[in-house]
């Protein structure tokens, strides 16, 4: 079962995002600010991330940096799931590495679709490497 | 025939007649008395000399009184025309007692002439230091001034004025307002101002563009009347761009929410069926999924709203890099700018504060002192990038630096202040080779594509307030005084002289005259494509090939905007006629029509000096002196110029001889090309 992490300072959208994907089949762990969040994907090393950009403490943005510099999480599916819309924040997530930059509020549909698909290309890459 | 030619041929003739009459005269004697020896000699010698004795008279007389005559009316009329021309011509043979008194007539003239230019200076030195504080003032305001009397007619513009109206050649001194603005609503207006100078306000369309005038009377003038623009044009778009979108948006908005509202009280109340239960949750669905793609639609209309309303202005990427250059020098960092410059939305002074200071920072942090900058295309946005070899920074420095003042006063705004301002954000990369790192900032792109066009050189002459004491526009041109009438000078340059065999303009000046004035920087100075070969034989004259006029317009857009120049003004022209035939011909194809009266300097000289030879452009250039700029002659604007210098020399003249108005001088014109004929 594929591994989900989700971080988000919202505690109902955690709450909505772990139903969601746990319904959907997947395996959720959940983290409210980057710090702890950054502890769970060292302890235990999800399959895909579902970031948002406004944490406490260190910014989605920066949790998203300090992912993307370890050689382990280069390749790590990153979600970024934020109410911030703006072009140039977008913009910013996909240069640093995000795989994919959804703003709230979205399709439930869609978001599990797209997590499906960045599982299925991830598995295929390990796959072939 | 010139009354030289006449006297020279009736000089010859008698000479002839009587020379031949006493030919036959001493035949006849000879062989009537058959006389010898001295007798003979003498009938023979009697008979011939009278012939002899008159040609020899003519030739004294050309030699001591004619010639003198007419090398001393070049001279008088050199002397009106100009004092200070040089003296060639001494009275000689029997006029030469007269130098004594013409010396003392040109000493007194050039002497009464120099204390009336002395008065003059001294007169006009405090109108001038007036002046100079006007013109700074003038040159600095960024508020476009224009200044008419009451006549309509421009007294003065600003830089500013003369920016905004760049491409339009209406715009002149003692151009006609109504030329530059023909808006009947703004003639109303000027004509109804009230006087104690309150202000009115109109919008008014020029050339696809709004502008927002305010004009208002001069309090204690003779009517002159002041208008100050605005370009108002993007604002009113600006406006149309959310205002629409937004009356549309809202109403969906609160439809959906009021959807939803209702569904969740029905829900939460209980009491419904299964079915119905259902149903409201399917439409949940659907209104909340709608809600998303309109607060979408929102945001996006919002983030535009910010970068239309901000203060940002178009600006020129390499004039950013320029304005950077003398403080990093003096800090000996430097910055090359790298790519392609491209127009940037930015709100310009804090922009460069930001980037000074970023600068600074990354010299610091990365130990470097080059750096280089580049702007690079993105979707709807400009990437600013600042580029150095390394590594790139951390969002974490970048979140540090966000924070700092842009300068030390307390109300100093933060760098992500300024980011904000532009609707932006910053981050580091490495470029693909991993050598080197940039900061890149998106920017609002700009809508314009091409470079600026090169800043207008600052004109001396943007006000003439004595057009405000010029008699007031009139049908009856005729009757105006020819040192008061708007003459617009002009010359053309053809691919030959058979104009009705097809021959074309390729080259058109002409410069402005203004109240006995020639305007320096006034001019209309157009190359013409012909569509056809220039032959070699007119490139001797002009000097101009094919190469030259490929990139022109045709004259089918040259023309209008000449007419445009032309305004209400009077045509003049030296030997008016093959120029006029040249713009009439090819103005009849785009029905632009040349009606106004036309002065021709070839038949106002010949008016004035009958007996002089040489009416042509060069000869005349050269009797009065006329200076013009090395390799002008035989360029449309420098024969312009030229043709212009030699009417103001002949005005004077003309105004001598009692011709004052332009009805006389047309008389006059009319006279010389109806004895020509004869």
């Amino acid at each position: 079962m594929a591994k989900v992490l989700v971080v988000d300072d919202e505690p109902n959208i955690v709450l909505s995002l772990e139903f969601l994907m746990q319904q959907a089949g997947f395996d959720v762990t959940t983290a409210l600010d980057g710090e702890s969040a950054m502890a769970l994907v060292t302890e235990n090393p999800p399959d895909l991330v579902l970031l948002d950009i406004s944490l406490p403490g260190i910014s989605g943005f920066e949790v998203l940096e300090q992912l993307r510099s370890q050689e382990s999480f280069k390749r790590l599916p990153i979600v970024m799931l934020t109410a911030h819309g703006r072009e140039v924040e977008r913009e910013k997530g996909l240069a640093l590495g995000a795989d994919d930059y959804i703003t709230k509020p979205f399709s439930t549909r869609q978001l599990v679709e797209k997590v499906q698909a960045l599982l299925n290309e991830s598995s295929q890459g390990l796959q072939e490497d | 025939m010139p009354a030289r030619h006449k006297l020279l041929s009736l000089w010859l003739l008698l000479s002839g007649v009587t020379f031949f009459a006493g030919l036959l005269c001493a035949a006849w004697l000879d062989s009537q008395i058959q006389p010898t020896g001295n007798l003979r000699l003498i009938i023979w010698g009697v008979s011939l000399a009278s012939g002899l004795l008159i040609f020899l008279l003519g030739f004294v007389l050309e030699a001591r009184l004619m010639r003198p005559l007419r090398h001393l009316q070049v001279q008088v009329a050199r002397m009106a025309a100009n004092p200070d021309a040089q003296d060639d011509y001494p009275p000689e043979g029997w006029l030469e007692t007269l130098q004594p008194d013409l010396n003392q007539l040109r000493q007194g003239w050039r002497q009464d002439r120099a204390l009336l230019a002395d008065a003059r200076i001294q007169g006009a030195k405090d109108a001038a230091r007036i002046r100079q504080e006007l013109e700074a003032l003038l040159q600095v305001l960024k508020l476009p001034l224009l200044l008419c009397d009451q006549h309509q007619r421009l007294l003065l513009f600003n830089p500013a004025a003369e920016k905004l109206f760049a491409e339009n050649p209406a715009l002149g001194l003692g151009r006609r307002l109504e030329e530059l603005l023909p808006a009947p609503s703004l003639i109303d207006a000027l004509q109804n101002l009230p006087k104690d100078g309150s202000p009115r306000q109109l919008l008014l369309p020029h050339r696809n563009r709004w502008f927002l005038c305010d004009l208002r009377r001069v309090v204690a003038s003779q009517g002159e009347a002041l208008l100050m623009l605005e370009d108002t044009t993007e604002r009113q778009q600006s406006d149309m761009r959310w205002r629409k979108p937004l009356s549309t948006l809202l109403p969906a908005l609160r439809g959906h929410a009021a959807n939803l509202a209702t569904a969740g009280e029905l829900l939460s109340n209980g009491g419904t069926t299964a079915e119905l239960n259902q149903r409201l949750q399917l439409a949940m669905q659907e209104d909340s999924q709608a809600l998303s793609g309109l607060i979408s639609e929102l945001a996006q209309l919002l983030e535009a709203l910010h970068l239309d309303q901000g203060q940002l202005t178009d600006t020129w990427s390499n004039d950013l890099w320029q304005a950077l250059t003398p403080s990093l020098s003096q800090q000996e960092i430097s910055l090359t700018p790298i790519g392609i410059p491209l127009w940037v939305r930015a709100d310009t002074p804090s922009l460069l504060g930001l980037l000074q200071k970023v600068i600074q920072l990354l010299q610091q942090v990365t130990n470097k002192k080059d750096f280089e900058a580049e702007i690079q295309l993105g979707n709807n946005r400009v990437y600013l990038d600042l580029i150095w070899q390394g590594q790139p920074l951390h969002l974490k420095q970048l979140k540090e630096w966000s924070e700092l003042p842009l300068a030390n006063e307390e109300i100093s705004p933060k760098l992500g202040d300024i980011l904000r301002r532009h609707s932006s954000d910053w981050w580091s990369l490495a470029d693909l080779d991993q050598n080197f790192a940039r900061l890149r900032m998106p920017l609002p792109a700009a809508t314009r594509v091409y470079p600026p066009l090169p800043t207008i050189e600052a004109r001396p002459e943007f006000h003439d307030f004595s057009i405000a004491d010029l008699p007031p526009p009139t049908n009856e041109l005729g009757q105006l005084a020819l040192n008061q009438l708007e003459l617009v000078v002009f010359d053309t340059e053809t691919t030959g002289l058979e104009l009705r065999k097809g021959d074309k303009i390729i080259s058109i000046g002409a410069c402005r005259i203004i109240n006995g004035r020639l305007l320096a920087q006034e001019v209309f100075d157009q190359k013409v494509n012909p569509g056809r070969a220039i032959p070699p034989a007119s490139t001797k004259i002009h000097g101009l090939v094919d190469a030259d006029v490929e990139k022109s317009p045709p004259i089918s857009v040259v023309l209008p905007r000449f007419r445009e120049f032309v305004g209400n003004g009077v045509l003049v022209a030296h030997n008016a006629a093959f120029d006029l035939l040249a713009v009439t011909l090819e103005g009849a194809e785009a029905g632009i029509e040349f009606t106004m009266p036309v002065l021709d300097t070839l038949l106002l000289s010949r008016g004035l000096d009958e007996n002089l030879e040489g009416h042509g452009l060069d000869a005349l250039a050269k009797r009065f002196q006329l200076t013009f700029p090395p390799n002008t002659r035989h360029t449309a604007l420098g024969d312009a110029r030229v043709t212009a210098e030699l009417l103001l020399t002949l005005l004077s003249r003309l105004e001598a001889r009692g011709i004052t108005t332009l009805e006389a001088a047309l008389e006059l014109q009319n006279t010389v090309m109806h004895n020509k004929k004869s």
